[in-house]
């Protein structure tokens, strides 16, 4: 009983006692829309940069001398060309290993026309304009498309800023409903514990005395909540992560967070704590305000 | 000390229960509260210990205007006020201890401070051996006790007891009574609100009599021992 706090409230009872496990799962749910936003973002971003920084020339043409003609000159203008680091022509099998999910496997020199790839490593923080080159390549190789990724990967980097909006609508959602739930579950422990508060003023307790209080009992279920919430979206995170891992390498596993960038997890229980805290100080004062 | 002058008081928009209420309290004098029930006692009392404002006419604590007090200033004068209720309205969580100690920790005093003037007032009181008891294990009389004793360990100018002894044997009552007649004789004005004419009668103190709203004023008499 003695400490700096005047705890005059009584033991919490059921109905307070299941507040910190509606906090943990609206924690649960804010931390894997978080952590979702952020991870498909940080994922969006290194994969963007790594297509980015290459390019892929195809050289149409069903004439193999013909093509093999085109691919030469257009090595030539890509190697001559500043900005690129280096222009690599795709062996035929390399290229089968790319087609087979959608073909089959399928033996090479099949009667099968398919075009000659030159993949294109651009130097760091190049700055080659992809029209320029592709009307280049067309004056020299008649044959050649330039391909650079952005027509369908603006679409991708699109509909995860949506995805994005839509998870962080999901934090705000949850963080509000917390606050709802905080405010709902004040208002009845301040109805509970009318009487004590009214001896409480009558014996001369300022409202700052009353409320601190309720502010201890609320950071402590805040607290709690968002241990319990975190703890289990960890668990989540870890078990999506082991999943991915298994899969392999993709855009699935281009988009998982990174561990070692989680750190700022441990904040969250502090975050609701604090929220909760603050919620419940301004609906006990606001309260206190209409009592004499 | 404390003066009301032509106070009404309505709750909401309901008819007054208290109208045209005029007496003073002068410091250490020892006050009784009568009338039938619904005469309005209990809001008087409350209007006496600061759980209500009057709906109007003008009321003095301790030479200020409580229309002019704000909201701030109340807990000081609160601390100046002991309130003794029927049903004892202890905190059932805390020991009789704990609970006398509140007042205090209210005010800040120091943990070794209150040891000693609990521990001092309980025995007072004659619950030396009940520190540490809860109000569960406490009988009525031995509750009622506690709350006086929270009620004054503040050393309050004004005491006020609502039907104190209602809930406790005709014995406890007159030891109740008593313990009120030896803290006024300290000094403490003391005001209790009670059913019972024999205990007024026993007292002798003067009589606010509360009946339909208004208030009669009675002189004391000779106090009677209910014993001859």
């Amino acid at each position: 009983m003695w400490g700096r706090t005047l705890q005059f409230l009584p033991e919490q009872n059921l109905r307070e006692g299941l507040l910190p496990w509606v906090i943990g799962v609206m924690l649960f749910l804010c931390t894997l829309s978080l952590t979702g936003a952020l991870a498909i973002g940080s994922g969006l971003e290194r994969w963007s940069a790594s297509l980015a920084s290459n390019l892929t020339v195809q050289i149409a043409v069903q004439d193999p001398i013909e093509r093999q003609t085109q691919t030469e000159a257009a090595l030539r203008l890509l190697e001559a060309t500043p900005g690129i680091e280096k222009a690599t022509v795709l062996a035929d099998a390399e290229i089968m290993a790319l087609l087979s999910p959608w073909l089959g496997d399928m033996p090479i020199g099949a009667n099968l026309p398919i075009p000659t790839l030159i993949e294109v490593e651009l130097e760091s923080g190049s700055t080659i304009n992809p029209a320029a080159l592709s009307e280049r390549l067309k004056a020299t190789a008649s044959g050649a498309q330039l391909d650079d990724h952005q027509a369908w990967m603006s679409q991708i980097l699109d509909m995860a800023v949506v995805i994005q909006l839509l998870l962080g609508g999901v934090v705000v959602m949850v963080i509000l409903s917390t606050i709802a739930i905080v405010i709902f579950g004040c208002r009845a422990g301040l109805a509970t514990h009318h009487d004590s508060i009214e001896i409480m003023h009558l014996m001369g307790a300022e409202d700052s005395t009353i409320s601190t209080a309720f502010d201890v009992r609320y950071l402590s279920h805040g607290l709690k909540g968002g241990l319990l919430g975190v703890l289990f979206a960890s668990g989540a995170l870890l078990l999506l992560s082991k999943m991915a891992e298994r899969m392999g390498q993709g855009l699935i596993s281009a988009s998982l967070p990174i561990t070692e960038n989680l750190w700022w997890l441990a904040l969250l229980p502090i975050v609701a704590a604090a929220i909760t805290m603050l919620t419940a100080r301004f609906t006990v004062r606001k309260a206190l305000l209409e009592m004499m | 000390m404390i003066t009301f002058e032509n106070v009404g008081m309505r709750y909401g928009m309901g008819n007054e229960v208290l109208t045209d209420i005029s007496f003073s309290l002068d410091r250490g004098s020892f006050q009784f509260l009568v009338g039938p029930s619904g005469a309005g006692k209990t809001t008087l009392l409350k209007l006496l210990y600061l759980a209500h404002r009057p709906s109007r006419g003008l009321v003095n604590f301790f030479g200020k205007d409580l229309s002019t007090i704000e909201r701030d200033a109340l807990p000081r004068i609160r601390r100046r006020i002991g309130v003794v209720f029927q049903d004892f309205r202890l905190f059932d969580h805390l020991t009789a201890f704990e609970n006398v100690a509140l007042p205090l920790r209210l005010q800040g005093a120091k943990k070794s401070q209150v040891a000693d003037h609990v521990e001092e007032l309980l025995s007072w009181v004659g619950l030396e051996d009940r520190l540490h008891a809860r109000p569960a294990t406490l009988s009525g009389g031995e509750k009622q006790r506690v709350a006086i004793a929270r009620a004054i360990i503040n050393k309050p100018d004004l005491l006020v007891a609502d039907e104190p002894t209602g809930n406790v044997d005709a014995e406890m009552s007159r030891r109740l009574m008593h313990l009120f007649v030896a803290l006024n004789k300290e000094g403490t004005t003391t005001v209790v609100a009670t059913h019972d004419e024999s205990l007024v009668k026993a007292v002798g103190a003067p009589v606010l009599r509360l009946d339909k709203g208004g208030v009669s004023h009675e002189p004391g008499g000779k106090p009677v021992d209910p014993g001859q």
